[in-house]
């Protein structure tokens, strides 16, 4: 649930491409805040801006105009996204030569810290999503389901206060989809992380705290 | 573990899979040229310090000699023992004779010594195959192991010798007979021409037959043990001038430095030559892991999403080149001294299936393949093969570090 307190600020955005001979206007001045344990999920059609609208969020491009501040800061390096953001990806992303448990260890090895106590922590996290028994299996042997499964949980590993989650379903068929998206709300909800979901199915969009479409580059 | 070589580990060795092939193919690329590195420069080190040995053992580490001979023989060796750093001195005179047995002529090197002092300064004792030194007198001889051979002389033998004084004097109309010598040793030092062309008299036996009269060619001296050879001779040059000022000492590096020129240039070619066969090993590394950057691009990409820097990225790739050319050197260099150890009988296996084995000795004038290796030669090969495979890595790590995160993730 929503503390009140702003965790991220984004107001005025706007992010043009080049194509050719074309300028494409993808973000024409959006705002968003979101608050500390909240969630928010962001629709709209493919080619609305969404994806490009969850980078700039993660820090990981740069807009044309616009501010971002993230936790009262509008810095944020490789280091702070490590340890502020988890991200999931549509595709899964994991890496294909560690098992299950080094995947989600991956994220506290890349933030330098690796102990007995991140050790745990994995194992808990893969318990809560079910994949206790599958900790020791390399991505190749399990399914897209337990692959977004093993990505939610690498996600949360750092305890990040911001979870950006990138079409998480739209690589797993609809009654797995609605699994990992309520596996998704109610692991945010547990520790309190605030999560922006960006979607186009409508249903799993409803199911966050607030829902927010994207249209032409704006958000309404 | 920084992640970047954790990552580089598990990207080369992965969780429950087999050895991964194209880790395998970079890593036998490398093994392949440091093996061969170690071998070929290893037989080529043998053959210079047989080479050094042989000069050593032969001529001692400092001759003496004048552009004649001399004659003041206690003066100089009386100056050549009191400078520091001799440890013994034996004179020897030297030429070349005609030998004769059984119709069966010969044109060896001729070498008189002194009996009493030679074994002071050259091992001539450890050469002696059959017969002893200690029978030489001043009617015997000791033959190198081939000419004998070749003339079909044995121990107990009796060949005639001719020198060029003697030829002359028949030249002259005057009647002489060959000097008629008992073969008392044969002697194989392990050098094909050495044992084809080399027989020992006495000292007094060899004034004779060149009409020396007390005289002698030189002297061979023998060096405490760490002396510099080219000091020494710097010293004794300085002391002969009052006594001798003909004669000149040369240490056996000086008296035969465009021979060892000539042998390390050689070697020094060899390690140029195949210090390439690493080099296009590391160019199979530098293409596996481009292609790895391309096939990992997305990976890549979740990386910097991750909180991964640019640096650990590219150091990643870096880490994934330095442990194929650690793996592949460790590999190469057990690989190469295995061969060594196995050489003779590698040698002997090839030669008797191709039937060389006699062309072989002949050309290559050992009867066994020597093999050294310095450990300067070690860890320039070690240093030069690990360098160059890390090296590898650094084009796959700047074309990874330039990947923009976003721009990975968008990949398809």
């Amino acid at each position: 649930m929503a503390s009140g307190t702003p965790i991220l600020e984004a107001s005025g955005l706007t992010k043009s491409f080049i194509s050719g001979e074309r300028t494409l206007e993808v973000l024409r001045g959006v705002d968003l805040t979101v608050e500390a344990g909240e969630s928010v999920s962001i629709s709209g059609e493919s080619g609305s801006g969404k994806s490009t609208l969850l980078h700039l969020l993660a820090g990981l491009d740069a807009c044309d105009a616009g501010t971002l501040v993230w936790e009262g800061s509008s810095q944020i390096d490789a280091e702070r996204r490590g340890l502020f953001l988890g991200m999931v990806f549509q595709a899964f992303y994991l890496i294909p030569e560690l098992t299950a448990r080094d995947n989600v260890l991956m994220a506290a090895r890349m933030v330098g810290r690796i102990g007995p106590e991140e050790r745990q922590r994995a194992d808990q996290l893969l318990e809560r999503v079910g994949l206790a028994d599958r900790a020791n299996h390399v991505p190749a042997k399990l399914s897209g389901g337990e692959r977004q499964r093993v990505a939610v949980a690498r996600a949360l590993m750092n305890r990040p206060k911001l979870l950006l989650a990138d079409e998480p379903t739209g690589n797993l068929d609809e009654k797995t989809g609605d699994l990992i998206i309520d596996l998704l709300l109610e692991l945010c909800r547990e520790t309190g992380t605030a999560l922006v979901l960006v979607t186009h199915n409508l249903a799993h969009a409803a199911k966050a705290d607030r829902q927010v479409r994207m249209h032409d580059g704006l958000l309404a | 573990m920084p992640w970047s070589l954790y990552l580089a580990l598990k990207q080369l060795f992965p969780s429950g899979k087999r050895f991964p092939f194209f880790t395998a193919i970079s890593v036998v690329g490398v093994m392949l040229g440091v093996a061969l590195l170690i071998v070929s420069i290893s037989v080529m080190g043998g053959f210079g310090r047989e080479i050094r040995r042989m000069i050593v053992d032969t001529q001692g580490d400092v001759q003496v000699r004048a552009g004649g001979y001399l004659s003041n023989i206690d003066q100089v060796m009386g100056a050549i023992e009191g400078t520091p750093g001799v440890a013994a001195v034996s004179p020897f005179a030297e030429g070349v004779v005609m030998l004769e047995h059984q119709n069966k002529p010969a044109f060896p090197g001729l070498q008189g010594i002194d009996v009493n002092r030679i074994n002071d300064v050259i091992p001539l004792n450890s050469y002696i195959r059959a017969g002893t030194l200690d029978f030489l007198d001043d009617d015997s001889i000791i033959l190198s192991s081939r000419l004998a051979r070749s003339i079909g002389a044995r121990i107990g033998s009796v060949v005639e010798v001719y020198s060029p004084l003697l030829l002359e004097k028949i030249k002259a109309d005057e009647v002489m007979l060959p000097r008629e010598l008992e073969v008392v040793g044969i002697m194989e030092i392990g050098h094909q021409s050495l044992d084809s062309s080399l027989v020992i008299v006495t000292l007094r036996r060899m004034q004779e037959l060149y009409g020396l009269g007390e005289g002698v060619h030189g002297f061979s001296i023998k060096l405490d043990e760490g002396r510099d050879p080219d000091l020494v001779s710097r010293e004794l040059n300085a002391r002969l001038f009052e006594v001798a000022p003909r004669a000149f000492a040369r240490s056996w590096m000086d008296a035969n430095q465009d021979f060892l020129f000539v042998v390390q240039l050689e070697k020094n070619m060899i390690f140029f030559l195949l210090i390439f066969i690493i080099v296009v090993a590391a160019f199979s590394v530098t293409s596996s892991l481009l292609i790895a950057v391309v096939r990992k691009t997305r990976e890549i990409g979740l990386l910097g999403a991750m909180g991964g820097r640019t640096r650990d990225v590219a150091l990643c790739f870096c880490w994934q080149a330095l442990i194929i050319g650690v793996s592949g050197t460790a590999l190469g260099v057990a690989l190469g001294f295995t061969v060594l150890h196995f050489r003779n009988n590698i040698i002997a296996t090839f030669t008797k299936l191709t039937g060389s084995e006699e062309a072989l000795v002949r050309f290559y004038e050992f009867a066994n393949l020597p093999a050294h290796l310095s450990t300067n030669d070690f860890w320039l090969i070690v240093g030069l093969a690990v360098a160059i495979s890390t090296l590898a890595g650094v084009l796959p790590a700047w074309r990874a570090a330039r990947l923009q995160p976003v721009e990975a993730l968008r990949s398809e």
